[in-house]
């Protein structure tokens, strides 16, 4: 067996590159106890299910940057990020200031500025990549799909030409790169905005 | 520049073309900035195809991790060759009962519209029953004898229907218009009929697209309040359901109970949710005002496990049709997402409708 903090760097890793085995992995021995603070706390199993998973999404949005360093477990981590994110999902569903005595309890957060930073660079990127969503949605068909069978379902330029009715995969890359323009002016318009 | 831009990123441009890139870089403002745009746009697409996938993974992780064992179904008891043997069977056990409460209360004077209940369902088994043969031959017998029992009265089907634009195209269970209909009409919430015509149907998955043949036609004031999920959720997501079993608009709650549908069906959920005839094709919608899918089957008359088809195989099935201009204008903007329970069902009635069939 490797050393624990070894195994973990190994663990963040493949999890950056997207492994099953490694996100099974951390699933499991993790999830458990996010799940029964969450339910303590006056969630469900549903909304535990949510914040890990979006907690799991923070560190993999953290552990694909190359320099990126650990300076805790990944167990106290994901249930730290989770934590913040459930007092903020409360946050946003009431206005009752009786559920936000939790701010005051101070806690065990040595590292929970940081967090909240990563999380704050969570949310602005999700809030990126909804604009980039918007854009797609409007970009008018063949290009709606084909870009979202090449990004997001991950499909082969030979794949999307026999899907797409291209007589060969050189064509659909052509087709690619004029929507890509296509794109761009549209997505850095909505930028602007 | 595009193409610059992602080879740049992946790494797989010459080394040549490398340090010329870098010294236009260097003194040509203007280009830097255009370049960047464009290795920001592409690497803006990997990531967030990146994350979809990964979140994808999370959820398929959950799904496996965290499966609740489902109650033994009493499906099991049938071993049915296929979906529609279970409907048969279904149907049956329901059809009895109504028969037995009926002849146990022969002095109860029976309404128009009970009559007209039985009669819809007798149809429903008959349909569903032209299908099997031999094997059913048992099943016949009693649907025979307790078809002659039922009046025969005017014979349609009656399910439910949800927009998917706002300038009428809709969606049902395919089963609800059946392959021998005559004419489809929706009755909208505030009583109106209109016709409408089918455009495109997957019998395997029980979808069927139609849109209302009425020039300049709308359900709602605005665009449609929901949003259609285009990949499936987790078990345990809370759902409800809006449907026409009788005159009037139905409400009811539940819960995804399994990811999959009967026998394992992908394209399908299992529903704990409360559902009965004319209920068919009605929309299941998630806390977040997501559309989930359609309902098309229950299982047995008690404890019923309730199936809907995925608004996956919804949108897949609008992607093959011919009518390629449906998908992209789906709706984008949920406005239901913020509000309660019963704000949400509000701005859902105009899109929700009876959907009724005239047999030729």
């Amino acid at each position: 067996m490797q050393s624990p903090v070894n195994n973990e760097h190994h663990l963040l890793a493949a999890l950056a590159a997207g492994d099953r085995t490694a996100t099974e992995q951390i699933y499991q021995q993790h999830f458990k106890i996010v799940n029964g603070w969450l339910i303590k706390n006056g969630g469900t199993s549903a909304d535990a299910a949510d914040v890990f998973q979006e907690a799991m999404v923070v560190l993999f949005g953290k552990a694909e940057n190359e320099d990126f360093r650990l300076t805790c477990s990944i167990g106290t981590y994901l249930f730290a990020v989770s934590k913040r994110l459930w007092y903020k999902k409360l946050q946003r569903q009431s206005r009752d200031p009786v559920s936000l005595k939790y701010d005051t309890e101070g806690e065990e957060d040595e590292y929970g500025v940081a967090h909240e930073e990563d999380i704050n660079v969570h949310h602005e990127r999700e809030v990126h990549y909804e604009q980039l969503n918007t854009a797609l949605d409007q970009i008018g068909e063949p290009c709606r799909s084909l870009l979202k069978a090449f990004y997001h379902n991950d499909k082969s330029m030979q794949e999307i030409a026999a899907d797409f009715g291209y007589t060969n995969p050189e064509n659909a890359k052509t087709q690619k790169y004029k929507c890509l323009t296509r794109l761009r002016k549209l997505f850095y318009g909505v930028q602007a905005k | 520049m595009i193409e610059v831009a992602e080879s740049y990123l992946s790494g797989s441009l010459p080394e040549a073309d490398l340090k010329e890139l870098n010294s236009r870089l260097a003194s040509d403002v203007s280009f830097a900035n255009e370049f960047h745009e464009c290795v920001n746009l592409v690497r803006s697409l990997e990531g967030n195809g990146k994350q979809k996938r990964f979140r994808a993974m999370l959820r398929d992780v959950h799904e496996k991790q965290n499966a609740v064992p489902v109650k033994k179904t009493r499906l099991i008891n049938f071993t049915p060759q296929s979906w529609r043997t279970a409907a048969v069977a279904a149907s049956v056990a329901i059809l009895t009962s109504t028969i037995t409460i009926w002849s146990l209360k022969p002095s109860i004077k029976k309404t128009d519209s009970q009559y007209s209940t039985i009669s819809r369902e007798v149809e429903h088994i008959k349909r569903v029953q032209a299908g099997q043969q031999a094997e059913q031959n048992k099943l016949r017998d009693i649907i025979s004898k307790n078809t002659k029992a039922a009046p025969p009265s005017d014979v349609r089907y009656t399910g439910t229907g949800f927009a998917l634009t706002n300038d009428g195209y809709f969606v049902t269970a395919y089963h609800v218009i059946g392959s021998d209909f005559d004419s489809v009409y929706i009755q909208t919430h505030d009583g109106q009929y209109y016709k409408a015509f089918l455009l495109n149907y997957s019998k395997e998955n029980d979808i069927a697209i139609l849109k209302v043949e009425k020039k300049n036609f709308h359900f709602g004031k605005g665009e449609l309040p929901y949003t259609f999920a285009s990949s499936k959720v987790g078990l345990g997501a809370h759902i409800f359901t809006l449907g026409y079993p009788k005159e009037d608009l139905v409400y009811s709650e539940g819960y995804i109970s399994s990811k999959n549908g009967y026998q394992g069906n992908e394209q399908q959920y299992t529903l704990q949710l409360p559902a009965g005839h004319g209920q068919s094709g009605s929309p299941v919608v998630d806390e977040n005002g997501d559309i989930l899918g359609l309902l098309t089957a229950i299982s047995s008359q008690a404890e019923a496990n309730t199936y809907a088809v995925s608004s996956k195989a919804m949108i897949s099935l609008l992607h093959t049709s011919t009518a390629n201009d449906i998908s992209s204008h789906l709706p984008k903007v949920n406005r239901l997402g913020k509000l309660s329970g019963a704000e949400q069902v509000e701005k859902m009635e105009a899109y929700t409708f009876s959907v009724k069939v005239y047999k030729k």
